[in-house]
């Protein structure tokens, strides 16, 4: 399109005219469609509100809580005071002032820092009861306050064993040989007298560890006072029946002769504790029906060796722990998860990591030519026998050949040849060499009496059941303080339990107990707490003989017992059952029973 | 602000201690022991979960504002036996102050002296919105108080300046414990999502 022409003009001078100049400019022109859009009135709205509507609504939101609802427990400020005694009772004075408490740089109670907590066990359900053990200070502060004090301070898990024992009327202390059983139990009981929980308790134990009751009590319980019950019956009855306070010490013979006595006594034990408490395993025993029938509200059983040969020896324990609660046949994995909370089973191997290692190792010995016939003839013949004994055979008559081949393991029954006392001779003379000392065990006696002539040179000493209970304590003093003594000869059954040796380095097992834990708390005397270094542990096993058999016995167990107490174990049948014990000999029972060769 | 009991204070100390969890709400517990340790009362709350408007509307002071007007204050009412101290180790709940007469003091173990008050919670106590003093050092712990009761300080020094027999902070895990089992909480110990306040 061309645009429209547009002409100039030019501003007229005087000079010259100017003549018109015509340009030419093109311009387009674009059509916006605005035009009606502008003459277009805009449209106005108005809205005309309601001057006098109603106010508006409010909410209201709930920013002041309501009363917050408050539980509340209050606690008897009297507890953990000094225990009630009669004068008259009272064998010492106040406690000294043996206070472990040491503050460190910072001020702080170094005992307080560790914190041992009193739990309740499962069986309290009222909520006051649990939360009054919750509530209380830890055991290292409970102990550190003046009443309370200690002669040393105890190791942690003995703490947790204290804090364990306390709350519990039915407990099962189960810790391995030389832990401190009976320092635990004493301190948990202080604690109770402490705070009036417990104002009369009995121990019963072993009458060879009275004595030892006795200065263990006069060391962390010294204010608690304590009498042995012993004498002529009438003697007996009066203490059953006078003593209302204090700690009462009797052995389980005497529990078991005055069953009657204990009867009578008006008020119940406020606390009982059964020492080496497997000596009630037999459910069946007198024993185990004497301790039953004590009249009493708390019932502990300390023991190293809840389970000797079978689960049910657990039962037995338990029979007077919390009677009924466990059945006999009741599966081992089962009766672990009931006994849960009532027993508490350490070993050293895992709360003493500080403690000497224990060294095992297994002298397997070949007989000497003289044993060896001697051996062979006899469990020839014997085999025969017990065969021809035909339906009369019995267990007994397999023990009593058994006790012969052993015996011959020992000694030859003729030249008294003994491959076991060659190998012992040479490693005691290298102990007496090094100064150290040697316990050995068995447990005949007439194989110490044999032992005895034969290592003289060694200056033994003997300590068996033979030996009069006034003889044992100065024997055990000289073996410990006379270096010319490098040797204590002892019997199982006398030396397994309560005795503490551990200034010997070295233990023999000359010949071997059926059970493994008789075992463990022999070999237990030197290796515990206060052991000076290493405690090494050789176990005779004389080759291609009934002790090589009964030793793979012995290891099935102690399967059986970390099964119960660790449940890490697969199962397996834990009863050494007859059929077991003749198959010793390659015997074997039919179906009626009656035995045959295998 | 509550008054608070007005008998005579006795030999004692007492410990408020707050713990959250995640599901049920806030519980505030709240231990009086004697001298050496042992309990006298306890008193602890049932839960207490602040509702969505409170969460807006208070903003950074809900905080302070339950723990120490809610639940210290309602639990401090109850002791019978009022006490010359009362420790807590929980930031937010020293906010309990501006409603009672018992000093309070927040307390935490001390690296050194003038270091920052290292609160379990993870929180530094400089930061308690300005209510709280700067961390003084007392015997071995670090102290803060109310900012508008700084002589509560002399309180402090005057009954654990000294040698105190027990450990001060010990008494909070009691506390714990004994919550988790009255409110049936994960049995006797904290469980995991329970967390001090």
């Amino acid at each position: 399109m061309r645009g429209p022409s547009v002409t100039s003009w030019q501003a007229a001078t005087s000079a010259q005219p100017i003549a018109p100049i015509e340009v030419e400019i093109v311009a387009a022109v674009a059509q916006t469609g605005w035009g009606m859009a502008v003459r277009r009135p805009p449209k106005v709205v108005v809205t005309s509100p309601d001057v006098v509507s109603p106010r508006p609504g409010t909410v209201s939101l709930p920013l002041a809580a309501s009363k917050i609802p408050v539980t509340h427990f209050r606690f008897d400020v009297a507890g953990f005071a000094a225990p009630e005694v009669s004068d008259s009772l009272s064998a010492t004075g106040p406690p000294t002032a043996r206070s472990t408490k040491i503050l460190s740089a910072d001020g702080l109670s170094a005992a307080a820092r560790k914190a041992t907590r009193i739990r309740p066990p499962d069986d309290v359900v009222r909520l006051e009861d649990r939360l009054s053990y919750l509530l209380q200070p830890p055991l290292e502060e409970l102990l550190a306050s003046g009443h309370l004090s200690l002669a040393c301070q105890p190791f942690g898990y003995q703490l947790e064993g204290i804090a364990f024992l306390f709350p519990r009327q039915h407990a099962v202390l189960a810790d391995e040989m030389g832990l401190g059983k009976t320092m635990q139990a004493i301190v948990a009981m202080r604690l109770l007298f402490h705070q009036r929980q417990v104002r009369r308790a009995l121990i019963v134990c072993p009458k060879p560890l009275v004595t030892n009751w006795q200065r263990e009590l006069e060391m962390w319980a010294p204010e608690i006072p304590a009498v042995v019950i012993e004498g002529a019956q009438e003697r007996r009855q009066w203490q059953w029946e006078t003593q209302d306070t204090g700690v009462m010490i009797a052995n389980y013979e005497l529990v078991v002769r005055d069953r009657q006595e204990i009867a009578a006594v008006s008020r119940p034990f406020d606390l009982v504790i059964l020492d080496e408490s497997q000596r009630i395993k037999n459910r069946s025993s007198a024993t185990n029906q004497a301790v039953r029938e004590l009249p009493r509200r708390r019932s502990w059983a300390l023991t190293g060796t809840p389970v000797e040969n079978s689960a049910d020896d657990l039962v037995g324990i338990f029979e007077f722990v919390s009677p009924g609660y466990l059945r006999t046949g009741m599966k081992p994995r089962r009766i672990g998860r009931a006994v849960s909370d009532y027993v508490l089973r350490r070993t050293k191997d895992k709360v003493l990591t500080e403690l000497p290692p224990k060294l095992f190792r297994d002298a397997h010995i070949e007989l000497t030519p003289d044993q060896r016939e001697s051996y062979d003839l006899a469990e020839k013949e014997g085999v025969v026998r017990l065969e021809n004994f035909g339906d009369r055979l019995a267990i007994q008559h397999v023990l009593e050949l058994i006790v012969r081949l052993k015996q011959i393991c020992n000694f030859d029954t003729v030249t008294r040849a003994s491959a076991k006392l060659e190998r012992l001779e040479a490693d005691l003379e290298e102990c007496a060499a090094s100064g150290r000392k040697a316990i050995v065990f068995s447990q005949w006696v007439a194989t110490l009496d044999e032992l005895a002539q034969r290592l003289e040179r060694f200056s033994p000493l003997m300590f068996h059941g033979r030996v009069s209970s006034r003889r044992r304590e100065p024997t055990i003093a000289q073996f410990r303080g006379d270096p010319r003594h490098h040797v204590l000869l002892m019997s199982y059954g006398a030396g397994s339990v309560g005795l503490n040796l551990q200034f010997a380095s070295y233990v023999f097992l000359f010949d071997r107990w059926w059970n493994p834990a008789v075992e463990d708390q022999a070999i237990n005397r030197a290796h515990r707490i206060g052991s000076a270094g290493p405690v090494t542990v050789t176990r005779f096993v004389a080759l291609q003989t009934i002790e090589e058999r009964i030793d793979q016995i012995l290891e099935e167990k102690r399967e059986l017992f970390d099964l119960i107490f660790s449940g890490t174990r697969p199962s397996r049948d834990m009863h050494l059952s007859q059929q077991e014990i003749f198959g010793l000999f390659n015997l074997d029972l039919d179906a009626g029973g009656h035995t045959k060769a295998a | 602000m509550t008054g608070g009991p007005t008998t005579k204070p006795s030999a004692a100390l007492g410990f408020l201690t707050v713990l959250e969890d995640d599901e049920l709400g806030i519980f505030g517990g709240y231990l009086l022991v004697n001298s050496t340790g042992r309990p006298l009362e306890f008193h602890c709350t049932a839960p207490v979960k602040p509702n969505r408007a409170q969460e807006i509307l208070y903003g950074p002071t809900l905080r302070p504002y339950l723990y120490g007007e809610q639940i210290g204050a309602t639990l401090l009412e109850q002791t019978k036996q009022p006490p010359p101290l009362v420790l807590t180790d929980s930031t937010p709940a020293l906010a309990v102050r501006a409603h009672v007469q018992t000093p309070v003091a927040l307390i935490a173990l001390g690296d050194s002296p003038g270091t920052a008050l290292r609160i379990a919670d993870g929180n530094d106590a400089s930061l308690v919105d300005g209510d709280g003093t700067d961390p003084a050092r007392v015997g071995p712990y670090s102290v803060v108080v109310h900012n508008a009761h700084a002589s509560d300080l002399s309180a402090v020094e005057e009954l654990i300046g000294g040698s105190c027999a027990i450990d001060l902070l010990e008494p909070f895990e009691r506390i714990r414990a004994a919550i988790c089992e009255a409110q049936r909480i994960g049995g006797s110990a904290p469980r995991g999502a329970l967390r001090i306040a």
